[in-house]
């Protein structure tokens, strides 16, 4: 039963893990930037849902403008920053983009305080209990939405003109732009659609911690790295058994390797330990 | 690059008018994490001890001056307080050094001030070997080891609950309160069932939680500040744990309940501020911190304006601003604070009453007292 | 001088070597690192631990500065394995490994760090010139390798090591050797961090160091030493110039590092070129 329920609360974890960690895979297997102000784009949808939720009441309107907010200042980051360096070395936009990912940090305490911010009554934490295990809605919603937009995701990649458009051009840039492709739009597209990931992550974990601070992305944004590699850089489905093996590793490890290794340390030790067997990752990059 | 000299001229000039015509002030320097992740902490911090220079200056001031804070950031980072504690002597010639900060920061900046033989009080960071810098530091608050014998006291004989579930927070506060609850647990009949760690900056604690439920125990002990314990025991409650959970004052403040919302009801914590006290300082404190801040009272910041109104007060009695005279009328010193009766023993530690408070109908208010000498006996070296 | 200064000027002292010396591993092997920090905290922990023991400094200093070396070269080894943003990400492990292993081990003093480690039992003043002189001694090192025959075959290995290969260079005992000088050195700047510091914990020596190492690194131009030099000391003062604007000064900082890879990429050094007409790299 315990071990369960402990598998349960790794799979929640674990689906935070992965909506922004599949956002910052896209973004990493189209252009190979290690974009980690990601996480700044995450809480910045988490303050703006709080917000507007607690202002107009309504969480849909909450999610929404984080959404939309998060993932138009996503591209915007894009164009003005990442577009004029993708031709430098790589440490180049790295180090760019945690400058950028400082900055955020420290507007957002500059702008909501220091303290945090609360839902001022925190939707969906009724609990349904589940075979005696108790859940939260939010908890259970969590894992559904991971589902459901990975789905999506994957509907629209295989299925759709959109999605075709997009693999060529992760392909093979030059030659998908041979055949009337704008690699730009592309590239726009998936700024949009991995920060609009990130913000839902970011919403869905206020929810379900009740709590927006300024460093909230800290761990979210170096954790998705190692999530990142782990499932082949660039690979979606890897990254999502990445994220989910990883939150269940974590659950066990709190419980059993606590006093050896902190929650932290065991996602790289992980990482370390499956990179020295296979250089490129659990699964092929693409 | 010009522009950049030119402003960072610009800057030096301004910033040395500042001390420029000070003179017929007495300066007291404190550090405070105003950025990074104790920022919240630091604001308190700040608030408290301006609190307490208005309060003093509004009667008169220290010695017929008026007394200054010089605030710096330290990012509560020990390799930042170093340069903070060399500035505040050496540039800034504060008289007395206020700690508003953690046991990282607190501790290097305590050698500092030791070695310039310049008197040092530690507001709230309660790694145990700040005051062991020497004998110019001083600490307001309590240990983390008698905070925790505190605890195991409350737990096991006031609350007389036996089978303990210990939810320690990975760093110096929660280690020490660990350490202390474990030193006394046995004493009070306590039975340790089992002990998880989290680090600090976990806000999901599902697993914990789902083994703690396994547990079954008949209270929690369980470490952390307001960010990390809110989110805890929402989860604990929704989880269907019932068992009264008791902190300590990390979590003292109202952002706790406002994070924990319902969950928050019964919560016990020990700490040094008590809500309901009726002791003029202390009430009186809570109203006027209220309307300083904009935000009711906490631990943190009573701490501070604690610390602030000790050196003023010595300066008095010292009839002095000499350093030696304050740090011995520091040590002799004997008065009522926004936290209780100051007194320090021979290694700078104070010893009072642990006020236990707990969260009814959105408030803190007072549970219970802990006075038991013996308990809360400091280390004497 | 006053207390201050020299304080200030002993913390810049002991970055200049670790910037330095991660421009070894980064700048002239391209070997990209995210957890110097580690490196820079086994040489305090080193020289802590020992230090306490009664040790005499010159001892501890030399026993910091081989134990990381000997991490290092271990480290060294996955980048024989791994590549770019993979080594990128592994070295980043490294860091949170090393953190997360020793605040749970009571031995290195756990959450509580190490105090009391004992006085180096100069003057401050004398202190800061000792650690001046190893500043001094690393900048002289620095310049002598990227001169040497050993920073031509560092400069081939850097750019395309397919090529390195077929000019016979053995690429990994060239990439060992960068990562044990490296490391090494940030081992000594450990050692007198200790001693300037005596007190350490596990915190200082986390990720978030470990990117203040590299900015400084990329700030002032990858494999430039002159320039790796000026940022570190721009970087080191600026929260201190700005002290006066607590509020703002993180936000600088980002904005700095921000501003300078994106409209300057080459780094700093770039206006060192630009004044005198002669590349450096």
């Amino acid at each position: 039963m315990l071990f369960i329920e402990l598998f349960i609360q790794g799979l929640i974890q674990g689906s935070t893990y992965a909506i922004i960690a599949v956002g910052l895979t896209l973004i990493y297997g189209l252009l190979r930037v290690l974009h980690v102000a990601h996480a700044g784009l995450f809480t910045l949808a988490a303050y703006l849902g709080v917000t507007v939720t607690n202002q107009f009441g309504s969480l849909s309107l909450g999610i929404v403008v984080a959404t939309l907010t998060s993932g138009i200042v996503g591209v915007v980051i894009y164009r003005l920053v990442y577009e004029p360096i993708l031709n430098k070395p790589p440490y180049v936009a790295l180090i760019a983009s945690i400058g950028l990912y400082i900055a955020m940090e420290e507007l957002f305490r500059l702008i909501f305080g220091p303290f945090g911010l609360s839902f001022s009554s925190a939707p969906l934490q009724n609990v349904v209990v589940i075979f005696g295990i108790h859940l939260r809605a939010c908890q259970i919603i969590t894992v559904i939405t991971n589902v459901v937009l990975l789905g999506i995701l994957a509907w629209i990649a295989q299925k759709t003109r959109v999605g075709i458009g997009w693999r060529a051009t992760v392909d093979d840039p030059e030659m998908s732009a041979s055949f009337g492709i704008d690699p730009i739009r592309v590239r726009y597209l998936v700024f949009f659609v991995g920060s609009a990931l990130a913000a839902v992550a970011g919403v869905l974990v206020a929810l379900l911690t009740n709590l927006v601070e300024p460093t909230m992305g800290a761990v979210p944004s170096y954790k998705s790295l190692a999530i990142i590699v782990l499932g082949g850089l660039g690979n979606v489905f890897g990254t999502l058994i990445a994220s989910l093996a990883l939150g269940v590793i974590e659950a066990f490890g709190t419980i059993y390797i606590g006093d050896f290794l902190d929650r932290d340390a065991i996602a790289f030790a992980f990482l370390v330990v499956v990179l020295m067997i296979k250089p490129t990752g659990l699964f092929k990059s693409r | 690059m010009k522009k950049m000299m030119l402003i960072a001229t610009l800057c030096f000039v301004v910033a040395g008018l500042g001390t420029g015509w000070a003179d017929d002030t007495i300066k007291i320097g404190l550090h405070v994490p105003l950025t990074g992740f104790a920022a919240s902490d630091g604001k308190s911090s700040t608030f408290g001890a301006e609190l307490a220079v208005k309060q003093i200056n509004e009667a008169g001031g220290v010695l017929d001056k008026k007394l200054e804070l010089v605030i710096y950031d330290d990012q509560a980072n020990p390799s930042q307080s170093i340069p903070v504690a060399n500035k505040l002597i050496g540039q800034d010639r504060v008289v007395v050094g206020v700690s508003g900060s953690y046991s990282g920061p607190t501790r290097s900046a305590a050698g500092v001030f030791q070695e310039a033989q310049i008197p040092y009080l530690s507001a709230y960071a309660i790694h145990p070997d700040i005051t062991r810098a020497g004998n110019y530091v001083f600490r307001t608050s309590f240990l983390g080891e008698v905070q925790g014998r505190a605890g195991a006291k409350l737990i096991g004989e006031i609350m007389d609950k036996k089978r303990v579930i210990m939810i320690t927070l990975k760093n110096d506060f929660g280690k020490s309160l660990a350490a202390g609850f474990k030193e006394k647990a046995a004493d009070f009949g306590i039975t340790i069932v089992n002990e998880y760690e989290y680090s600090m900056k976990d806000r999901q604690f599902g697993a914990i939680v789902a083994k703690v439920k396994a547990d079954n125990p008949e209270a929690i002990y369980a470490s952390g500040y307001y960010f990390t314990a809110g989110p805890l025991i929402s989860e604990l409650r929704a989880s269907g744990v019932n068992a009264p959970v008791i902190g300590q004052e990390g979590y003292d403040g109202s952002k706790f309940i406002e994070i924990a919302g319902k969950a928050a009801e019964g919560v016990i914590i020990t700490t040094s501020l008590d809500r309901d006290s009726k002791v003029p300082e202390t009430a009186n404190y809570i109203a006027e911190f209220e309307k300083l801040a904009g935000y009711p009272a906490d631990m943190v910041s009573a701490s501070v304006h604690t610390a602030v109104k000790i050196a003023a007060q010595a300066m008095e009695n010292a009839k002095s601003t000499d350093p030696v005279k304050i740090r011995d009328a520091i040590s002799r010193i004997s008065m009522k604070a926004s936290t209780g009766t100051i007194e320090f023993n021979a290694l700078g530690e104070v010893q009072k009453n642990v006020q236990n408070q707990i969260v009814r109908d959105g408030k803190w208010h007072h549970h219970s007292v802990i006075d038991d000498p013996e308990l809360l006996a400091p280390p004497e070296k | 001088m006053g207390p201050y200064e020299i304080s200030l000027a002993t913390g810049v002292g002991i970055y200049v070597i670790l910037a330095v010396s991660l421009n070894l591993i980064t700048g002239y092997c391209g070997q990209i690192s995210l957890g110097h920090a580690a490196f820079f905290g086994i040489g305090a922990y080193t020289v802590a631990l020992l230090s306490k023991l009664g040790w005499p400094m010159y001892l501890t200093l030399a026993a910091g500065l081989s134990s990381a070396g000997i991490i290092g070269v271990i480290i060294g080894l996955t980048s024989l394995r791994v590549k770019e943003d993979f080594l990128a990400i592994v070295t980043m492990g490294v860091a949170f490994l090393f953190v997360g292993i020793v605040r749970q081990q009571e031995f290195f003093g756990g959450e509580m760090g190490i105090s009391g480690i004992p006085s180096h039992g100069m003057t401050k003043f004398a202190y800061l010139c000792f650690v001046l002189v190893f500043a001094m001694l690393s900048i002289l090192f620095s310049w002598y390798v990227k001169k040497a025959w050993i920073g031509f075959a560092f400069d081939a290995v850097a750019d395309d090591e397919g090529t390195a290969r077929t000019l016979g260079l053995d690429i990994k005992s060239y990439k060992l050797t960068a990562f044990a000088m490296g490391t090494s050195m940030a081992g000594l700047a450990g050692g007198l961090y200790a001693y300037y510091t005596r007190f350490i914990v596990p915190e200082t020596f986390g990720f978030i160091e470990s990117i203040t190492i590299l900015s400084m690194v990329a700030v002032g131009g990858i494999g430039s030493t002159f320039g790796v030099v000026f940022a570190t000391v721009l970087l080191v003062m600026m929260p201190e110039v700005f002290r006066f604007i607590n509020d703002y000064k993180l936000l600088l900082y980002g904005a700095l590092l921000f501003g300078v890879m994106r409209f300057k990429p080459e780094g700093l050094s770039g206006f060192y070129t630009l004044l005198t007409g002669n590349k450096e790299k």
